[in-house]
C-alpha cells in the first residue's frame, strides 16, 4: 500500500526536455518493479503531434505529445495525474488547465521559481475542487514497488540500494529534494524502507502541507511511521504538531527541523529554500517548531545525525511488538538490474561485435585527437608542422624536417594559379551564383582531373614503374606509347623550353640542393630532355615534377593527387572569399564568346 | 524575497495612489544641486537626507539627517555620499520632504498561506513595537479583495473614527491593491501620518516583493537589496550573477570572522550542515549551496569564492544523496577550483571534508580522494557515513 502515487496512477507530463528526462527516470523505476510504464502522454504545444522516445529496459517506447491536457486525456482516459515541468512564467496557466480537467485528480509541480501568488491561487483552486496540488519546487513522489512521479530517488543503482522494489513501513515527507533521498536511504539501511516519500517543495507556500499527507498516511495500514524533515520559517511544522497532538494517532511521528544556526547568525540572513525564513517577530524558528513537535508526542532528535538511530530504534520496537515482520533481503544476484549498454557489455567482454569500419590513422575518442598515436597538442608544442600531419595521416609516418620543408614548398607553389584555370573559374562562377563556401569549393574541386591538376598520381605511377623496371628513357617512351598514351606530367599548354615554368625550376633546384637521392626526379628530367627535343612544350610540368619528387620522398602513389588538391583548396577558398568580399553579382557567359553552331530556327512538325 | 529600497518602494506606493512625501534619489552632489533648481518643494520644505543603501542602524551611523533646509540638505548630501561603512561605499542618498504632522499610525499587508493579512493600528513609529496588541488585522484570501465594509470594520476595531476612519480604510485599500498587483510579500508603512490638510501620507515603508515574479513586472527596473542589514559583497554579487545565468542554483553569503567554510549541496541539506557546525560550537565563515545539477563551471566559481574566505581551517563539502545532480560533474568544478586555489597558496593549513552520494558518486568521490595524492589535506566519505558526521570530525580535530 502507499499514498498519492500508486499502482493505479497514470501520468501526463506537461513540459519539454526536463519532462522527457523525468519520464526516462520513471521508466527505469517501472522496469525495476516489472510493471509497464505509466506515462501515457506528454503535453507540450511546440512539439504537439510528435513523439518522445523513452527507454524501458531494452525497449524504446514512443509516447505521444499533445497540444492540450484535454486532448491528452481524451486520447488516454486512464490519465489521472499530471506532472508539471513548464517554465515558471507559464506554469500557472498549465497547472490550472490540468486541475480543471475532470480526469486529473493530482497535479505535482516540479517547476522552481514560481511566484508565490500563483502557487497560492493554484492551492486554493485545488482545494476548492477537492484535488491535490503538490509543489511548486517538488522533487516528486515515490511509492516503493508502485509508482514514481518525477526524478525523486535518483539513479537506478540508488533505487536498488534503497530497496525501492519492495514496500517498507516508513512514510517520508520533506521540503528538500536531496534530503528526501537521504531519508529514503536511511530508512532502507536502518529499517525496512519506505512506503511513500513525498517532496512538498521548499517554497514559502506549497500547495499542500504535511498534514494533507499525514491524514493519508494515517489511513494507510502499511505505513507505521512517518518521518518529516522540516525547516525554519512558515507554520507548516506547527500544523503538524497541532494535528499530531490533537488526538491519538496510529502512526508514529519522527521529525527533524533545520535552522538552529539562525540563532547565532546576523538577523534576517536568508538561508536555504525560499520558505526557510523566520517571521519578523521570531515565530517559525527551528527551536519553536522542534519544541511544538516534541510536545505533541513526536520523536525529535536534536540533530539530523540523530535521525538514523531514531529510525532504527523505532523500527526495532515495531519488530519487537510484532507490528512489522521483517522480509528476507534479496541476494545480490537477485537484485534488479538495468540492461547493459552495448558499450558496457563490450567492456565487460560479454559480446563480440564485428566493426563496420577500420581506421589505422587517427582516434578522437579521448581528450584530443591522436594522429597515428601522437597527441595533436604535443605535435604542436614540439614544433611539428602541417607537412608532418600530412605524413602521419597520408603515409602513417613521422617525416624528417628536410622532407617537411620540401612538402611545404610544394604546397606553397601549387596553392593558386589565378582565376582562369578551370577549378578557380568554376568556384568563382559558383560564388557569383550565391553558392556557399563548401559547395563552391567542391565545384572547383570537381574540375581537378586528368587534364587539370590531376595528373600527379598517374605521373608518379609511371615514373615509379620505369625506375622499378630499370627502363631507359627510350624503353619508357616506347612502353608508354604502346600501353598508355601521352606521358602524364609531361607537356604544358603555355610553358615551353624557352618559357620555362619557374615553379618547376624552383622546386627542382631546391630538391637538388639538399642532396637527397632523387632517382625518379632524375629520370623525369632525362625524359624531358628527349620529349622537349621533339617538341618545345613537352617539358616536365609542375604535376610531373611534384610526382617525381614525392615518389622520391617515399609517398604512396595513390596519395599524390592529394598534394595538389590540398594546395589548391587554399586558392579556391581565397577565390570564393574574394568574390564574397566584392559582393559580386551573378555572371553569365557573353553570347559573343559562343559559337552558335546549332541549326537555325525552323518550324516544329506536327506531333505524330 | 526581495527587498526594495525606499526610493523605488515609495514609487510603487505612488503608482497605486498612495500619497508619499516628495523625494529624490541622487548619486552626486551636483545632481542634487540641479534638482534643487528644478523643484520648488526642495526650497520650501524642511528636508530629510538618508543614505539610500540596505544598511541597518543608519541613524546610529550618522547616515540620517533631519530638520534641514536646502543648504543643510546640500551639506548633508556631500557629507554622506562617499562615506565608507565596512566594505560598502555609500553612493546614493535619498532626500525627502519632512511632513509636518501630529499623530502617527501604522498599516501593513503581509503574505500568508491563504492570501494576506491587512494590519492597521492607530499608533505608529516606535510606539507600535511596544503596543503590538493594538494592531488589528483582517485576512483576505488570495484572489479576493477586501470589501469596503471589512476595511471599515477593521479601522473601527483599531480605534479610528469619523472621517479619519474612512481615510484610513481607503489607505488600507490602496495599500492592498499595491501589494496584490505588485506581487508583494510584505508592505509596511510606519508611520502613516496625517498631513496638515488632513490627507494620510506614507512616511516610511518597508517593501518586500516576490523576486520570482519579476518576469511579469517590466517596470521593476530597480536592483533588489540584501535583507540582512548590509549590502552584498563583491563575491556574493558575482555568485548571484552566475546563479541568474544557469540552470540549477549556486548561492553564497559571507559571514566575517568564521573559520569553517561551507560548500554543501542542496537547499535543505546545507542548512543542516550549518546547524551541525553551530551545534558543535564552530563558527561559520559563510553559507553556500549548489543544487539542481548546475554546470561544473558555476560550482567552480562558487568554490573559488569559498576558498578565498579569510582565516578558514576547514571546508565542508557536504551533501545528501542527490536525485539528479551529477556528483562527478559538479565535483569536477570543485576540484578545478581547489587546484587553482592551492596553486595560489590559499589552502595552506585548510582541511577539506567531503561526504556525498548521487548519480556517478563512485567516480566523483574517487576524483576527490585522488586529490590526497596531489598534496591536499582531504578526507572523503560516501553515503555510508551519516550526513553531518564530517562536521563532527572536522570540529573535533586538533
Amino acid at each position: 500500500m502507499s499514498i498519492l502515487a500508486t499502482k493505479d496512477t497514470h501520468v501526463v507530463i506537461q513540459g519539454g526536455l526536463a519532462g522527457v528526462n523525468a519520464a526516462r527516470r520513471m521508466a527505469e523505476f517501472r522496469y525495476m518493479i516489472k510493471e509497464p510504464l505509466n506515462v501515457s502522454a506528454f503535453v507540450y504545444p511546440p512539439d504537439a503531434g510528435k513523439m518522445n522516445e523513452v527507454t524501458y529496459g531494452s525497449e524504446l517506447l514512443t509516447i505521444p505529445i499533445y497540444k492540450s491536457v484535454a486532448e491528452a486525456t481524451s486520447n488516454h482516459p486512464e490519465i489521472n495525474t499530471s506532472l508539471v515541468y513548464i517554465g515558471a512564467d507559464r506554469a500557472y496557466a498549465g497547472t490550472k488547465e490540468a486541475l480543471d480537467n475532470s480526469n486529473i485528480q493530482t497535479v505535482s509541480m516540479i517547476t522552481e521559481g514560481v511566484p508565490e501568488r500563483d502557487a497560492k491561487l493554484l492551492g486554493k483552486h485545488a482545494r476548492k475542487l477537492g484535488k491535490i496540488f503538490n509543489g511548486p519546487s517538488s522533487i516528486g513522489v515515490i511509492s516503493a514497488a508502485e509508482c514514481r512521479l518525477g526524478v525523486i530517488g535518483g539513479a537506478f543503482d540508488n533505487l536498488v540500494a534503497c530497496k525501492l522494489y519492495r514496500p517498507g513501513s516508513f512514510g517520508v515527507i520533506t521540503k528538500s529534494g536531496g534530503l528526501s533521498n537521504e531519508i529514503i536511504w536511511i530508512c532502507s539501511q536502518f529499517a525496512d524502507g519506505i512506503t511513500t516519500a513525498i517532496g512538498i517543495g521548499g517554497d514559502a507556500y506549497p500547495g499542500t502541507d504535511y498534514v494533507t499527507y499525514l491524514e493519508l498516511f494515517e489511513k494507510d495500514p502499511q505505513t507505521k511511521v512517518v518521518v518529516i524533515v522540516g525547516e525554519m520559517g512558515g507554520d507548516l511544522e506547527e500544523g503538524v504538531a497541532e494535528w499530531y497532538g490533537a488526538q491519538k494517532r496510529r502512526i508514529k511521528l519522527l521529525a527533524v527541523v533545520s535552522g538552529f544556526c539562525q540563532e547565532s547568525l546576523p538577523k534576517g540572513m536568508k538561508f536555504g529554500h525560499a520558505g526557510a525564513k523566520e517571521g519578523l517577530k521570531g515565530e517559525g524558528s527551528a527551536r519553536a517548531k522542534s519544541e511544538a513537535l516534541k510536545k505533541a508526542g513526536a520523536i525529535v532528535p536534536d540533530t539530523f545525525g540523530g535521525l538514523g538511530s531514531a529510525i532504527k530504534s523505532t523500527y526495532d520496537e515495531l519488530v519487537k511488538s510484532g507490528q512489522v515482520i521483517p522480509v528476507p533481503e534479496l541476494s545480490p544476484a537477485d537484485l534488479p538490474r538495468l540492461p547493459k549498454t552495448i558499450e558496457q557489455s563490450m567492456k565487460d567482454g560479454e559480446v563480440l561485435v564485428t566493426p563496420l569500419i577500420t581506421t589505422t590513422i587517427s582516434d578522437d575518442r579521448g581528450e584530443e585527437p591522436l594522429y597515428e598515436g601522437y597527441p595533436a597538442s604535443e605535435l604542436i608544442n614540439k614544433g611539428y608542422g602541417i607537412p608532418h600531419i600530412i605524413g602521419l595521416l597520408w603515409d602513417k609516418r613521422l617525416i624528417s624536417k628536410q622532407d617537411a620543408e620540401i612538402i611545404k614548398r610544394i604546397l606553397m607553389l601549387s596553392a593558386d594559379h589565378g582565376p582562369c584555370v578551370s577549378a578557380a573559374l568554376t568556384t568563382i562562377i559558383a560564388a557569383c551564383a550565391g553558392i556557399g563556401l563548401s559547395q563552391a569549393v567542391a565545384a572547383g574541386m570537381i574540375m581537378i582531373g586528368p587534364r587539370f591538376g590531376g595528373a600527379v598520381t598517374d605521373a608518379g605511377r609511371w615514373f615509379k614503374h620505369a625506375v622499378e623496371h630499370n627502363m631507359t628513357v627510350d624503353e619508357f617512351l616506347g612502353y608508354m606509347k604502346k600501353n598508355v598514351g601521352p606521358v602524364p606530367g609531361i607537356g604544358h599548354r603555355v610553358k615551353s623550353l624557352r618559357n620555362p615554368d619557374k615553379r618547376v625550376k624552383e622546386l627542382v633546384s631546391y630538391v637538388k640542393s639538399v642532396g637527397i637521392p632523387t632517382p625518379h626526379l632524375d629520370f623525369a628530367l632525362e625524359v624531358e630532355k628527349v620529349t622537349a627535343a621533339k617538341k618545345d612544350n613537352l617539358i616536365l610540368n609542375v604535376d610531373g615534377t611534384m610526382a617525381a619528387v614525392l615518389v622520391d620522398l617515399g609517398f604512396p602513389v595513390d596519395s599524390l593527387n592529394g598534394f595538389f588538391i590540398l594546395a589548391r583548396t587554399i586558392g579556391l577558398i581565397g577565390h570564393w572569399t574574394d568574390q564574397k568580399r566584392q559582393g559580386s553579382r551573378l555572371i553569365r557567359l557573353f553570347d559573343y564568346l559562343v559559337n552558335y553552331a546549332a541549326p537555325k530556327r525552323r518550324e516544329v512538325p506536327p506531333l505524330q | 524575497m526581495a527587498k526594495v529600497l525606499e526610493g523605488p518602494g515609495m514609487g510603487l506606493l505612488t503608482k497605486w495612489g498612495l500619497l508619499t512625501p516628495h523625494c529624490v534619489v541622487v548619486g552626486s552632489a551636483e545632481e542634487f544641486d540641479k534638482l534643487a533648481e528644478a523643484n520648488d518643494w526642495l526650497k520650501k520644505n524642511q528636508l530629510v537626507v538618508k543614505a539610500h543603501e540596505a544598511l541597518g542602524s543608519r541613524f546610529k551611523l550618522g547616515l540620517v539627517k533631519v530638520g534641514l533646509d536646502l543648504a543643510g540638505a546640500k551639506a548633508a548630501v556631500r557629507e554622506i555620499l562617499g562615506r565608507k561603512v565596512e566594505t560598502l561605499t555609500i553612493d546614493q542618498v535619498i532626500v525627502s520632504e519632512a511632513v509636518d504632522h501630529k499623530e502617527e499610525y501604522y498599516a501593513a499587508v503581509k503574505s500568508t498561506r491563504d492570501g494576506a493579512d491587512i494590519m492597521v493600528a492607530n499608533c505608529g513609529g516606535i510606539e507600535v513595537e511596544s503596543n503590538w496588541d493594538r494592531v488589528k488585522r483582517v485576512s483576505v484570501e488570495v484572489g479576493d479583495s477586501p470589501t469596503d465594509q471589512a476595511l471599515q470594520s477593521l479601522v473601527e476595531e483599531a480605534g479610528f473614527s469619523g472621517s479619519l476612519a474612512s481615510k484610513m480604510a481607503e489607505f488600507a485599500k490602496k495599500l492592498f491593491a499595491c501589494f496584490d498587483n505588485e506581487d508583494g510579500q510584505y508592505l509596511e508603512i510606519n508611520p502613516v501620518v496625517q498631513r496638515q490638510d488632513g490627507e494620510l501620507v506614507a512616511l516610511d515603508a518597508v517593501t518586500l516583493l516576490d523576486g520570482d515574479a519579476k518576469f511579469r513586472h517590466p517596470d521593476w527596473n530597480f536592483p533588489f537589496a540584501a535583507e540582512f542589514g548590509r549590502a552584498y559583497t563583491t563575491n556574493e554579487k558575482e555568485v548571484m550573477a552566475v546563479d541568474a545565468k544557469v540552470k540549477g542554483s549556486v548561492k553564497l553569503i559571507e559571514i566575517p570572522g568564521g573559520d569553517t567554510a561551507m560548500l554543501p549541496a542542496g537547499g535543505g541539506a546545507s542548512v543542516y550542515y550549518s546547524d551541525a557546525v553551530v551545534a558543535r560550537g564552530g563558527k561559520l565563515a559563510n553559507y553556500a549551496e549548489y543544487s539542481g545539477d548546475p554546470p561544473d563551471w558555476a560550482v567552480e566559481v562558487l568554490t573559488e569564492k569559498v576558498c578565498s574566505l579569510p582565516g578558514i581551517k576547514n571546508i565542508i563539502v557536504g551533501g545528501a544523496i542527490a536525485n539528479f545532480t551529477d556528483v562527478k560533474k559538479t565535483f569536477g568544478g570543485i576540484i578545478n577550483a581547489f587546484r587553482k586555489a592551492k596553486s595560489e597558496g590559499k589552502l595552506n593549513g585548510v582541511k577539506i571534508w567531503v561526504r556525498r552520494g548521487g548519480p556517478n558518486e563512485k567516480e566523483g568521490l574517487a576524483a576527490m580522494r585522488a586529490l590526497g595524492e596531489e598534496g591536499f589535506d582531504i578526507e572523503v566519505f560516501d553515503r555510508q557515513t551519516p550526513l553531518t558526521d564530517i562536521v563532527d570530525m572536522a570540529l573535533t580535530r586538533k
